[in-house]
């Protein structure tokens, strides 16, 4: 669905959106809790003008919404009902949005399959069998079923484009400090992004407009006015240099995947584009992965310390205070994220820090020197956004030190160790399965990023694209 | 064999801004529960850090004063670890790169002047409190994230008086600064102090213990005093002393063991990723330091110097920040600076001493003050009747309004004099006699019977002219 | 104790407040090993004269938040998610400072 299929209706539609939630539960499990429509409807006072205004909208479960429970997905947090809104969420309001539901994600972020979520797995609306992708699944599959027009999640390792990529919808993360974070439970602060799907560039690049701009609750914010991203989309690829990582292409073994995104180099060549390969030295892209994991457990397991049962959250018993807290965060959380904290912490420690915390912040600035040198000569660098279509559960893990597991399924990391903007856009449906392609821009070129990825949307015909429309 | 006292202290000091130190929520004192906080200060999920600007301000006027060299680059980092008072489970600080480092001060000992060198200053938050009671721990958030200084010193003191003078030395230079409240018994300036001993001539230090929450400055000095003796008696019967948390017990008078530390903690300092690094721009340092007022020590050298004070009276005034105040403001209007002072630290001191409260609690006008000592010096009033209109002072009275009432004003006018001296002198022949002979005292006993006759209204000075002019005519 | 024991693994996990049973120290193993051939990958960049990359961007910031009270929750909200309270306070048991 569209963000104008909504503004054109009437706010009945909204309703029934919710209604389209609850009943795509059974199929896809996607949903934590469902907002209150009747009551934020109630005083709807809001004009066509409005930038989504009538719009449904999902919110992935790590955005604080006052009065409306938010887990982030994990046990711990199971009976938290927030006591403030997350910027986004004002922003959304004052735009016009209408919450439907908050959104499955893997446990406070960690992980990309979903399936490591309190509530179970979320079923890829395209073959119910086969991962959503995570961590923001549940939304990216609301926005493939057709339930909502837009939905937020949040980006920290391609959280938004992967599982954009695998149910078939635009998945957008822009620049660090482009969208305020305040009010999103972290999963790593220097590498959380607040990302959104849609259906179309078009509504992508609108609901960029709203959510975007300074905000003094986040000091990361950036000062940069906000372009008006929808009115200056424009598709026109003449001229436009594209640079292929070729790192990724030839990693990737899949050979539809291969043969849709070389038909998709020649529909932008032929619209003009300048498309050169563009190659990265090998270690440091195999060092992707080591690096991500290192940094993202290392914050993550300092900005859950707050997760103990004291404040908020679920308190299990205990004798003490440490028993209170052992409890209630053995109980709290996964095995799988207690496996992270303990690595991140190890990290962290003054006698492992230089070597593997440090030294890994380090490579992270090799990394992204070398992006930005790549970039000086493009105006975006282009590649396939996953090396298959979405996996079934058992196949998600693939093997971990494979160059196709740590080159094509972790390339998007660039976007989040730079701070650089990046978008998934669906390319090609492969035996009903989608597949999608990533692009990667200078900081802050979110204007041009989205045009070209327009000029993408508009070879591929995937535009407005979702489970409702298709059927 | 005799030991080496090492001291090192660490002072905690709680900012006097209106909000905490990363949220817009109000800094408070004795208010209810719970009810200065927002969700930052609770630590609840997705809530982020945002630097207060007075709290940045207040370090920079301490830095300044403690002539550390301050760093422009704000930044701060994680301290990881779990305890109930910690909403986040890391405070925000700053290990890496503290806002002032390498400062100074100086400190009076016994053996004169002393430096103490500071180590650094750095910005962090409070934790919040708790009340212990039988059925459980209870928690108030109101002062987590409040905003806290803490300053450290290199191990530069050797005994208790010398820490305690430092202790008091930067509690009255945080109070003059305006930036902290500087109660030590409400917890606002909290004070470690780490001790170990050596034997002379090593340049190891000794295992340490460290004696947390001295709640005042006698507290400090008798605290040390006793672990020195502890420590002293422990090695000379050959014993060691394992590195410890102590506390003072008031009541025994004693230091009593908290916890022994097994290794240091491991506190997993890395940067806050929160909070991108904050350039402050040279005109912001300046301007702060511009407007800083005159520090203690600045103000006793004036006193000293420009006012001719002695260095024990000048002293007695700057260890008071608002009596300091009260005779800046009392010498703007007078310039005779050493009566002020003997009138600050006499009669004004007994009184406030007898009232009980502080200078700025009393009614006395300053400038009331400066005219009344004028008045002396200019033998308008005598000090007896000085006594008298002093009295009339502190209720906020006008000195020359209470000359007048108590009908005291000088009679000045010649004429009326003169007629006051005819009257005594012809009373007295005897005098006059006297005078001829050469006793000049009778002018003295003259200028007496004038007094009394014109109940001391008579200028003496102009009486004495007149005196001396009619006993020439006779 | 013995590095990559499970009591290491078990202090470790307890450190930061929580337990890890026998068959979940199992798969921490795993992982660990994971971490540590990753790490070779790591180390095969050259870092030397590097600096940590601790934000995005790096560019310099100004903003100081003002000081001004802004934003305050009432009590009833400060502990509208509290498992236990008491006279407007949060209850936990009795901690020996």
């Amino acid at each position: 669905m569209r963000i104008d299929d909504y503004k054109q209706g009437n706010l009945e539609k909204v309703v029934e959106a919710g209604e389209k939630a609850k009943a795509s539960q059974e199929r896809l499990n996607a949903v934590v809790s469902f907002c209150d429509i009747e009551e934020q409807i109630k005083d709807y006072k809001h004009t066509q003008s409005d930038l989504l205004f009538q719009t449904p909208v999902a919110l992935k479960d790590n955005i604080n919404t006052k009065g409306t429970r938010t887990t982030a997905s994990s046990r711990i947090l199971d009976n938290y009902i927030p006591v403030y809104n997350a910027t986004i969420v004002d922003k959304l309001k004052a735009a016009g949005a209408v919450f439907v539901a908050k959104t499955s994600m893997d446990e406070l972020g960690m992980g990309g399959t979903n399936l490591n979520a309190y509530t179970g797995k979320v079923n890829n609306p395209w073959d119910l069998q086969r991962i959503s992708g995570g961590s923001s699944g549940g939304s990216a599959a609301l926005v493939a079923e057709g339930v909502v027009p837009l939905a937020i999640g949040s980006d920290t390792g391609d959280s938004v484009r992967k599982p954009a990529a695998y149910c078939g919808v635009v998945g957008l993360k822009p620049t660090y400090g482009r969208i305020s974070r305040y009010g999103i439970i972290p999963y790593a602060s220097s590498l959380d992004h607040v990302g959104l799907f849609t259906t179309t560039i078009k509504d992508a690049a609108t609901a960029l407009e709203v959510l975007a701009g300074r905000d003094d609750n986040d000091m990361t914010t950036s000062y940069k006015p906000v372009e008006k991203y929808s009115s200056l989309l424009n598709s026109d690829l003449q001229g436009k240099r594209i640079g292929v990582i070729k790192n990724v292409m030839d990693a990737i073994e899949d050979k539809t995947i291969q043969e849709t995104f070389k038909q998709l180099l020649d529909k932008l060549e032929s619209r003009g584009a300048i498309i050169e390969d563009v190659v990265f030295d090998t270690d440091l892209m195999n060092a992707l992965l080591p690096t991500y994991y290192v940094i993202s457990n290392a914050e993550a397991t300092a900005n859950h310390s707050n997760l103990d049962g004291i404040r908020f959250g679920v308190r299990e018993d205990g004798d003490d205070l440490t028993s209170i807290m052992i409890n209630s965060r053995t109980k709290g959380f996964s095995s799988e994220v207690r496996k992270r904290f303990v690595i991140g912490s190890y990290s962290l420690f003054t006698e492992n820090q230089d070597k593997i915390f440090r030294k890994a912040q380090k490579v992270r600035r090799r990394i992204v020197d070398a992006l930005k040198e790549k970039l000086a000569s493009y105006d975006v660098l282009l590649a396939s956004a996953a090396g298959s279509i979405a996996p079934y559960p058992d196949e998600s893990y693939g093997e971990k030190l494979s160059a196709t597991y740590l080159v094509a399924e972790n390339h998007m990391l660039l976007g989040n160790f730079s701070g650089y903007p990046s978008i998934t856009v669906p390319n090609a449906i492969v035996d009903g399965m989608p597949v999608a392609v990533n692009l990667l821009a200078k900081p802050f070129e979110e204007t041009l990023m989205l045009s070209i990825a327009k000029a993408i949307e508009e070879e591929c015909g995937l535009e407005g694209y979702c489970r409702e429309v298709s059927e | 064999m005799n030991f080496e006292v090492i001291i090192g202290i660490e002072i905690h000091c709680e900012l006097k801004t209106k909000t905490k130190m990363f949220s817009s929520a109000p800094v408070s004192f004795a208010a209810k529960p719970n009810t200065c906080t927002n969700e930052i200060d609770l630590g609840m999920p997705g809530t982020l850090p945002c630097v207060n600007q007075e709290a940045v301000r207040s370090s920079i006027k301490v830095c300044h004063a403690l002539e550390c060299e301050i760093d422009p680059l704000v930044r701060f980092d994680r301290k990881n670890y779990y305890y109930s008072d910690l909403p986040k489970g890391f405070q925000i600080t700053q290990q890496f790169f503290p806002i002032g480092k390498n400062g100074e001060i100086m400190i009076n000992t016994d053996d004169g002047e002393k430096i103490i060198r500071i180590n650094r200053i750095h910005m962090e938050e409070d934790t919040a409190k708790q009340f212990h009671h039988d059925d459980g721990s209870y928690l108030d958030f109101n002062r987590a994230g409040t905003p806290l200084i803490e300053i450290v010193t290199e191990p530069d003191m050797r005994n208790g008086k010398e820490a305690a003078a430092y202790v008091e030395k930067i509690r009255n230079i945080l109070y003059y600064l305006g930036v902290s409240d500087v109660k030590m018994e409400e917890g606002s300036l909290r004070c470690d102090v780490n001790i170990s001993l050596r034997p002379y001539g090593s340049d190891t230090l000794g295992a340490k213990s460290e004696i947390k929450n001295l709640n005042s400055i006698s507290n400090v000095q008798k605290a040390i005093e006793y672990e020195i003796d502890r420590q002293n008696k422990v090695l000379l019967s050959g014993g060691t002393i394992d590195q410890a948390t102590l506390r003072y017990d008031e009541t025994a008078r004693k230091t009593v063991l908290m916890r022994k530390k097994e290794g240091d903690v491991d506190y997993k300092y890395f940067p806050e990723p929160n909070i991108f690094p904050i350039r402050l721009k040279e005109d912001f340092i300046s301007s702060i330091i511009e407007q800083l007022d005159e520090l203690p020590d600045q103000r006793k050298h004036t006193y000293i110097h420009s006012y001719g004070l002695n260095e024990y009276d000048a002293q007695q005034i700057v260890a008071n920040k608002e009596l300091s105040d009260f005779y800046n403001k009392v010498v703007t209007n007078t310039k005779e600076y050493k009566l002020a002072a003997n009138w600050i630290l006499g009669e004004v001191s007994a009184f406030l001493n007898k009232e009980n409260i502080a200078i700025d609690q009393s009614s006395i006008i300053p400038e009331e003050l400066a005219i009344m000592i004028d008045m002396i010096v200019k033998k308008e009033i005598s000090g007896k009747q000085a006594k008298e209109v002093f009295e009339e002072i502190v209720l906020g009275k006008k000195a020359k309004e209470v000359v007048k009432a108590k009908g005291m004003e000088q009679v000045s006018d010649e004429n009326a004099i003169l007629d006051f001296v005819i009257n005594v002198l012809d009373a007295n022949p005897q005098s006059i006699e006297d005078y001829k002979n050469g006793k000049d005292r009778a002018v003295g006993f003259l200028v007496g019977q004038v007094m009394k006759l014109s109940k001391g209204q008579a200028n003496p000075a102009i009486t004495n002219k007149l005196i001396v002019e009619e006993l020439k005519k006779r | 104790m013995e590095m990559y024991s499970n009591e290491y693994f078990k202090k470790l996990a307890n450190q930061i407040m929580f337990d890890l049973s026998d068959e979940e120290i199992v798969s921490l193993k795993a992982d660990f090993e994971i971490m540590l051939q990753q790490m070779e990958l790591l180390n095969k960049i050259d870092t030397d004269g590097i600096t940590e990359m601790v934000y995005p961007f790096e560019d310099e910031t100004y903003f100081l938040r003002e000081d001004k009270i802004n934003h305050v929750l009432s009590q009833e909200d400060a502990l509208e998610n509290a498992p236990e309270t008491k006279d407007g306070q949060i209850v936990v048991p009795k901690v020996v400072k």
